[in-house]
């Protein structure tokens, strides 16, 4: 590697090869970084003009201020949706855990007829664009008497949810071998006790990390709940509904909001999940 | 490293299980054997028919329906069918889909297969799962803010006309076209594209890159005949999953052109929004579905086609 006798011409080529691969090394590396700064660019704008002074974002900035921030707490309407977002988000953090454990808890554990179709049921929510997801579901729901609550968003928003988290579980599920569970059982625990005291301690990590995924899915999820919600307006629906209105020097003060509050519960489930790229074994 | 765990693990226990005790018809099951998986999958599976398979059932049902005096009544006829697929506006709308997402697929592949590449193989074990994790957070936050911040800084008077002019340049007019669009979807689209890709490198062998390199292989010659041919079906996934999300969303168009002109999407919300129109947005819906049917079964057949390469995926 190091360049020490330069008079061979083998050594001449080596080192040309050498400045080469420097060179694309560092045009990777360059390439990389001009691709996080694409994906950093819209949430550095809206947290460091959430605090610019001035009424329209543009530069030059017109000095640090306080003044959206606050506006944005004075804001009855915000905090209304605010509220709306918390309720749907904790309520959708609770029960898609519990069903994307029961789902992923079923797929690891019996073989079954219709066992992919069970899955695929599950797992197919995400895939379908929310907006025709949304308005279907406010076809219905106001056919069976359900549009317009925030149960109702929350009971969608579990549909989209459930599927991640049952990924996560899933994913867990596959590093508890059979044979913890059969021990279980020869020590006298019923299935539901060993469910109960055996496999859920153990998914415990990907239950937390459910729990914080799905509750991000919700609070980052506006289509349906613009569809559904009627009036009841969550965080992202209200930041929609200013978006389609007058220019408001308050939406990077959401913005930030939102970015905050979504960032963390994403981070969290991570923190609790890695998702780690090392191990082939990992893929499953 | 974790199939040593696993091993170890197996070993451990093995004496103790006795075969046959375990499944359906185990002895030490007390109340009737299907107790608890119906306990536990009856929930999640009424759940999910009831808010997601019978609402998309029933936007199939109301496309045959009919609005009478503003109000959706029962009905059997085809007229929302033969209106909407014999209509121009919505030929328009489709073929300006298709179109707009299938260059974001194109685009968000080329710039997801470089940067992919480069976090599984020149970045440190470290380094790649701060990476994966800075991927990861934009898949899952605030869309809408940030499509928000892109119409701040590509706006006439807006941050990148700042900086352009303030050097001498003159303004360019970058919001309310294709190009705003594309950085819209691409928003959207990049972070899963490249986090796919990032993880069919990372499960590469890397002794076949090696045993390459030792025959005499070129970088580009790796790179084109053993790594990409590798990642076959995670390309494919990418390219359908960016399609989709590209096709599906409503954001980019409404924000980043203004809807003009119009996506399917933005023809769904409209025909919701101005009026009663219900049956036909169904139809638009439905055909949306069609369309992504098709996208996915033919990435899942390109997929399957040519298997027996040779390949140990």
């Amino acid at each position: 590697m190091t360049a020490a006798t330069p008079a061979l011409v083998v050594d001449d080529d080596m080192a040309a090869r050498q400045r080469r691969t420097r060179l694309s090394r560092l045009a990777q590396y360059g390439f990389l970084a001009l691709l996080f700064a694409f994906m950093a660019t819209p949430m550095l704008v809206v947290v460091v003009f959430s605090f610019d002074a001035n009424r329209f974002p543009a530069i030059p900035w017109g000095g640090f201020s306080l003044k959206w921030h606050r506006a944005v707490l004075e804001d009855g309407m915000i905090a209304d949706a605010f509220l709306n977002s918390l309720k749907v988000g904790f309520g959708t953090a609770v029960i898609s855990t519990v069903l994307g454990f029961a789902a992923a808890y079923i797929d690891y554990r019996w073989r079954f007829r219709g066992q992919s179709a069970f899955v695929l049921l599950v797992a197919m929510p995400p895939a379908v664009p929310v907006t025709i997801l949304g308005m279907a579901m406010l076809a219905f729901l106001s056919r069976i008497g359900l549009f317009g609550t925030v149960e109702a968003i929350m009971a969608c928003h579990v549909v989209l949810a459930t599927s991640f988290a049952m990924a996560l579980i899933r994913l867990r599920l596959g590093e508890l071998g059979p044979e913890v569970e059969q021990a279980a059982w020869n020590l006298g625990a019923s299935p539901s006790v060993a469910v109960l005291l055996i496999v859920v301690p153990f998914c415990k990590p990907a239950l937390i990390a459910s729990f914080f995924l799905s509750a991000a899915v919700s609070f980052d999820e506006f289509m349906i709940a613009w569809f559904v919600g009627g009036v009841h307006e969550t965080l992202p629906v209200r930041i929609l509904n200013l978006l389609q209105g007058q220019v408001n020097p308050k939406i990077n003060a959401i913005g930030t909001l939102v970015l905050v509050v979504s960032i963390t519960l994403v981070l969290l489930a991570q923190r609790f999940m890695r998702v780690r790229t090392g191990q082939p074994t990992a893929t499953a | 490293m974790s199939q040593t765990a696993e091993a170890t693990r197996g070993d451990a226990v093995r004496p103790a299980a006795r075969p046959g005790r375990w499944g359906l018809g185990a002895p030490n099951y007390a109340a009737s054997p299907a107790a608890l998986p119906t306990v536990l999958g009856l929930p999640v599976l009424l759940w999910q028919l009831v808010f997601f398979a019978a609402p998309l059932a029933f936007l199939v049902v109301i496309t045959f329906w009919q609005v009478r005096n503003f109000r959706l009544e029962p009905a059997f006829v085809w007229d929302n069918w033969s209106r909407i697929l014999g209509s121009d506006t919505f030929h328009k709308a489709l073929a300006h889909t298709m179109q707009v997402s299938t260059i974001t697929t194109v685009l968000a592949l080329l710039l997801a297969v470089p940067a992919a590449y480069t976090i599984a193989f020149r970045l440190t074990a470290r380094q790649r799962d701060i990476a994966v994790a800075a991927l990861v957070a934009p898949v899952f936050s605030s869309y809408i803010v940030r499509i928000y911040a892109w119409q701040v800084v590509l706006s006439p008077q807006g941050i990148a006309n700042s900086l352009i002019t303030a050097i001498g340049l003159p303004a360019l007019p970058m919001l309310g076209g294709a190009f705003s669009l594309q950085i819209g979807l691409l928003t959207l689209t990049l972070p899963i594209a490249v986090l796919i890709l990032v993880f069919a490198f990372s499960g590469i062998d890397r002794t076949l890159v090696e045993a390459a390199e030792n025959l005499g292989c070129t970088r580009l010659n790796v790179f084109l005949h053993v790594l990409l041919p590798a990642i076959r079906p995670a390309l494919i996934l990418a390219a359908t999953t960016t399609f989709l999300l590209a096709f599906g969303d409503f954001v980019s168009p409404m924000f980043m052109t203004g809807s003009k002109p119009p996506t399917l999407s933005i023809l769904i919300v409209d025909t919701v929004k101005s009026g009663s129109q219900w049956p036909r947005a169904s139809v638009v819906g439905v055909a949306m579905l069609a369309v992504l049917v098709v996208v996915v079964g033919a990435g899942r057949w390109l997929g399957a086609e040519r298997r027996p390469k040779a390949k140990t995926s």
